[in-house]
């Protein structure tokens, strides 16, 4: 072969070799036109949407085939589309959260679920056999630490008519345990967060629960010294009240020159009875229309008067 | 046969991970009113099993008599013998800074606890608050021009009534897992119990009468 033969050739090559030799210089620039089509276009009217967001995923204009705008519109404008539009993408979305993807998801997790007792329908029922109520609770937000020191914190509620008191027992406990009683509802509300863990504190309310309700079965040796300042009803009997009663009775009786009738006598009579009512409705229940008539009532027949 | 395994043990893991096997407690309270509270013999997972779940296989592949009724068991439950603790109401706060968002999750929590069967007391919506607060605008001097930020937060209020702590842990779960940003939830658990055995009777009339002794001054 002849040298110029060779050249003839090699020139050829070059010529056709040349607009292929783009990789020394930087890459076409990559322009709209020529990328594909969005997924959109070729979704299906019924397709099954959780598989295209099966979990929580940023919003992608792409993926979704709804004409959604969102933004302030520039002056006699309408509201950005959804092409790269950062609000849509900053606000969470529940595309993922879907009616028949909730479905799905609960029919899933049935399976992991238990039925409540059906003979627990009222709470009254649930009063009646758990008595005693424990309030707890969880916090979840986001930040750098999911420890919330509010979550130690226990409330327990017990009524008082559930533990098994008797008369002395249950005022004891109410004098011991104070504010936290609540007369109208008669439920004890125990709170404790002196311990740093929530099982702590449990253990501890129920503790607190067990010494109160033991403590006050115990009767001491000064608790004869109880007064009548510290009684928490009006009890009659040897009370100003009585005495005043009798003493004007025996007086009248006397003036009338009746044979001695005994103080027994008097406190079982009718009049005095009904006195003894309507003193005692008066004191503990405070005035009310029906109290203060029947404490006149009471004291018309007690004293004779015909008004 | 060989000895019966012990069931395998299950991988403790942080409760935000999840659990691929979630624990369904039988409950075993007895009411005066509730018929038919036989246990129901829910076959253990995680292959292995104790020995009654062994037998009771074995009974199975012999061909006596077979629960018809029994539904296809999913190998994931497993059930385990303590007593469920019962929740009389779940009380679940969310707070967030967007109502639109807060509306989206109230309606996806309404509809898993339908579909999950709990029942939803109320649904309520305490009014929002606005914490307001004025700031220099400039970093130094210009005390006259400030500026005005405020921050606004929406609450919604779901209560449930009823629920046993399986129940419960599975609602829990999914709703927070499905938490979106920026938003808070406070749940206020009520656990309801029996009285305890220590509180039924005082515990003087048990112990031994113990002698008084003088104190010798």
């Amino acid at each position: 072969m002849s040298s110029c033969g060779n050249w003839f050739l090699k020139s050829l090559f070059d010529v056709l070799i040349l607009p292929c030799g783009r990789s020394h210089i930087s890459p076409v620039p990559f322009s709209l036109d020529q990328a594909a089509p969005p997924r959109t276009e070729r979704m299906a009217v019924d397709q099954d949407w959780s598989s295209v967001y099966p979990t929580a995923a940023s919003f992608k204009p792409a993926s979704v085939p709804l004409p959604i705008r969102m933004g302030y519109p520039v002056k006699r404008g309408v509201p950005p589309s959804k092409e790269g539009n950062l609000e849509l993408i900053k606000i969470p979305n529940f595309l993922h959260l879907t009616p028949p993807a909730i479905k799905k998801h609960c029919a899933a997790l049935k399976d992991f679920c238990t039925e409540w007792p059906s003979a627990l329908d009222s709470d009254e029922k649930c009063e009646q056999h758990f008595p005693i109520e424990v309030e707890t609770v969880d916090y979840v937000s986001s930040g750098t630490s999911i420890r919330n020191p509010k979550a130690r914190v226990v409330t327990l509620r017990v009524k008082l008519s559930n533990l098994n008191l008797d008369d002395h027992a249950k005022k004891k406990l109410i004098k011991l345990v104070g504010e936290r009683y609540c007369q109208e509802t008669d439920v004890l509300t125990i709170t404790t967060d002196r311990c740093p863990l929530r099982r702590q504190n449990y253990d501890y309310g129920m503790h607190l629960l067990t010494v109160l309700y033991h403590e006050s079965w115990k009767t001491e040796k000064w608790e004869s010294e109880k007064s009548e300042e510290d009684m928490e009803e009006y009890i009659w009997e040897n009370s100003q009240s009585q005495k005043n009663a009798l003493d004007t009775l025996l007086r009248i009786k006397a003036s009338e020159n009746v044979s001695n009738v005994t103080k027994e006598e008097l406190l079982a009579s009718e009049v005095v009875k009904n006195y003894r009512n309507s003193v005692i409705a008066l004191k503990n229940e405070g005035e009310t229309e029906s109290n203060i008539s029947q404490y006149k009532e009471s004291v018309k027949k007690l004293l004779n008067i015909q008004a | 046969m060989g000895a019966p395994r012990s069931p395998p043990r299950r991988r403790a893991l942080p409760p935000w991970r999840g659990r691929t096997c979630g624990p369904r407690s039988r409950f075993s309270f007895r009411a005066a009113g509730r018929a038919g509270a036989e246990p129901r013999w829910r076959r253990a997972g995680c292959g292995g099993g104790s020995v009654r779940s062994s037998t009771l296989m074995g009974a199975r592949l012999a061909g006596s008599h077979v629960e018809t009724q029994e539904p296809k068991t999913n190998p994931l439950v497993s059930v385990s013998d303590e007593p469920e603790t019962l929740y009389k109401r779940l009380s679940i706060l969310v707070k967030g800074h967007d109502k639109a968002v807060l509306d989206s999750y109230e309606y996806f929590a309404v509809l898993a606890a339908k579909e999950l069967g709990i029942s939803v007391e109320k649904v309520d919506k305490p009014p929002k608050t606005i914490e307001r607060f004025t700031l220099l605008k400039s970093v130094h001097i210009y005390k006259k021009h400030r500026v005005q930020y405020e921050m606004r937060t929406h609450y919604m209020c779901l209560e449930l009534k009823y629920l046993t702590s399986s129940t419960a842990a599975v609602y829990l779960e999914y709703v927070q897992r499905n938490l979106p940003e920026g938003v808070a939830m406070e749940v206020k658990k009520t656990k309801i119990e029996k009285i305890p055995e220590h509180i039924q009777k005082p515990v003087w009339d048990t112990l031994p009468q113990v002698e008084e002794t003088e104190v010798k001054s």
